[in-house]
């Protein structure tokens, strides 16, 4: 496949190139394979990293911990006015906005998103028969 | 009153053309000429006019975070096609347009943005924070077929946005805080849905939402929900009474424990007398049935499946009701559920199981809440076809000219 890893390729280059310089006793085998298994291991880690839960969005995420202190604050002076309502009501609303954040960055997937503006290109084709 | 007037007088000189037919909607380009008595002369005049299918308007009513984004992903999926965010406009855009489907959000018709109401010292829960003349107006355009100029409300930066474009779609709905509060909506509503969440579950689901992510304190969440309820008991709670569908969920009562909110005993209460709607219903219609499918054929783990049924009065109307308590483990759970209820109004046996496992990573697919809300997608599909064909008699096309000579004045 054209498009494999560069990681791969040049591992598999080195595995050819140890293979024909000598015969290598067992030792040697398993530490052929190491790098590789290593290098996947390492990057299924870097993989697993990166797909790790969603977080929230930082700007909305300041906003949420921002709204609750003014909240407490407003709320301290006197705790069944309409302005402690209101604070709380924009802490709700937000909250609310930052889950809705979570969900979009859980259900996007970059190809999808890129198939939507381009759906001529190679990759989005879609064969129906 | 010009109309009345008009009508009698018209004569039709050009036949019905129909040009154009596109999911079951038919463009009629009409051609005719009026003549006017009062004037005591005749002047002919030719008008053009197009005549479309009408859009059918839903309402949907809850609280903030209690799934009404969810519901809505549901709904679209089982009246066809994903609904999305209009492409190439505001990034902050709460509309979602699919291939028959529009969801409108009432957030957007915020009078006040949230500077405004923090000066007032009202929360969004207030009538006073919405535009309800707006909210009437554009709503009543979009269902004669009339596009509208939308105002965005951005959630993030507290502020109105330009506004957006909204074509008239198949079916709209109209989703948010007060879609039941102002009776002018209401009567353009053509049903209408309330999701009633208890207090245990609805703080239950806002722990799981807030606290998961950046650790929000439990305090903050309490007085969140303690400083909002006043409103709410006084301006969304009571439109529950309007509704023809309400969506009740509870703690279950199949663990002994003191409301456990793990387990959902979710009750859907369906108002008798609704046009184009007829309830589910459990073995026998009318009758009082209480249903434990675990058992010799089916075999559930713990605390498993119960579900109850009957006729019952909701804020003194006749209603009935089907009530799920526990959840489903297991596929041949959900098609042994789905074979005993009846009126289901699905298209093939077993759609109502298959639309729930296309969205297995919902919350709720496992519960009442996701069984419930597919079922009232299937009923939804149902009165919009039944909407649909009974407007396609003479009577509608009668009503579509006399709304096109209002329009056009001659």
């Amino acid at each position: 496949m054209a498009t494999a890893p560069a990681g791969v390729s040049t591992s598999a280059r080195g595995v050819v190139s140890s293979k024909a310089e000598l015969s290598k006793p067992q030792l040697s085998k398993g530490m052929l394979r190491l790098p590789w298994a290593s290098r996947r291991r390492a990057s299924s880690r870097r993989l697993v990293l990166v797909a790790s839960s969603p977080s929230t969005p930082p700007n909305i995420s300041e906003k949420v911990v921002e709204s609750i202190k003014k909240a407490e604050e407003t709320c301290a002076e006197d705790a069944a006015s309409g302005e402690c309502a209101a604070a709380w009501d924009e802490v709700e609303e937000l909250s609310a906005a930052a889950s809705h954040a979570r969900d979009k960055i859980k259900a996007s997937d970059p190809l999808e998103e890129y198939c939507k503006d381009n759906p001529e290109t190679d990759e989005c084709r879609t064969y129906e028969d | 009153m010009m109309v009345c007037s008009l009508y009698p007088a018209l004569r039709v000189t050009t036949p019905w053309s129909c040009s154009e037919s596109h999911l079951g909607s038919c463009r009629k380009q009409l051609m005719f000429c009026v003549s006017r008595r009062k004037a005591r002369r005749r002047a002919w005049t030719g008008v053009s006019c197009s005549a479309e299918t009408r859009t059918v308007v839903i309402g949907l009513a809850a609280d903030s975070g209690c799934g009404k984004s969810t519901f809505m992903r549901r709904l679209t999926s089982v009246l066809g096609g994903v609904a999305e965010p209009p492409r190439g406009c505001n990034a902050y855009s709460n509309t979602l347009v699919g291939d028959a489907t529009t969801v409108i959000c009432l957030d957007d018709y915020h009078a006040l943005d949230r500077e405004g109401r923090k000066e007032k010292g009202v929360t969004a829960l207030d009538p006073k924070a919405n535009n309800f003349d707006l909210m009437y107006e554009q709503v009543r355009a979009l269902k004669s077929g009339v596009a509208v100029e939308k105002p965005v409300y951005n959630h993030v930066t507290g502020c109105l946005d330009p506004p957006e474009l909204i074509r008239p779609p198949n079916i709209l709905f109209i989703e948010g805080l007060h879609p039941l509060f102002d009776p002018r909506i209401r009567s353009l509503l053509d049903f209408s849905i309330y999701l009633d969440i208890s207090n245990e579950v609805k703080f239950a689901w806002k722990i799981q939402r807030d606290m998961a992510e950046r650790g929000e304190s439990l305090e903050s969440i309490k007085a969140s929900i303690k400083a909002r309820k006043s409103d709410f008991d006084m301006y969304i709670d009571p439109q529950k009474q309007y509704a023809d569908a309400i969506i009740e969920v509870l703690p279950t009562r199949l663990i002994p424990e003191k409301s456990a909110t793990e387990v959902l005993r979710v009750r859907l209460v369906m108002r008798e007398g609704v046009k184009h709607f007829t309830p589910v219903y459990l073995f026998d219609e009318g009758s009082t049935i209480s249903w434990t499918p675990c058992g010799g054929k089916l075999s559930c783990s713990y605390p498993g499946i119960r579900f109850f049924y009957g006729p019952d009065t909701y804020f003194s109307d006749e209603a009935s009701v089907l009530e799920m308590d526990g959840q489903f483990d297991r596929l041949d759970e959900l098609i042994y559920v789905e074979s005993h209820l009846s009126n289901l109004s699905t298209k093939y046996y077993g759609e109502v199981t298959q639309q729930m496992l296309k969205h297995a990573d919902f919350p709720g697919s496992n519960d009442g809440t996701g069984l419930f809300q597919t079922i009232i997608g299937l009923k939804i599909r149902q009165l919009y076809e039944q909407i649909i064909a009974g407007e396609s008699s003479h009577g509608w096309k009668r009503e579509q000219l006399r709304r096109c000579l209002r329009l056009s004045p001659v």
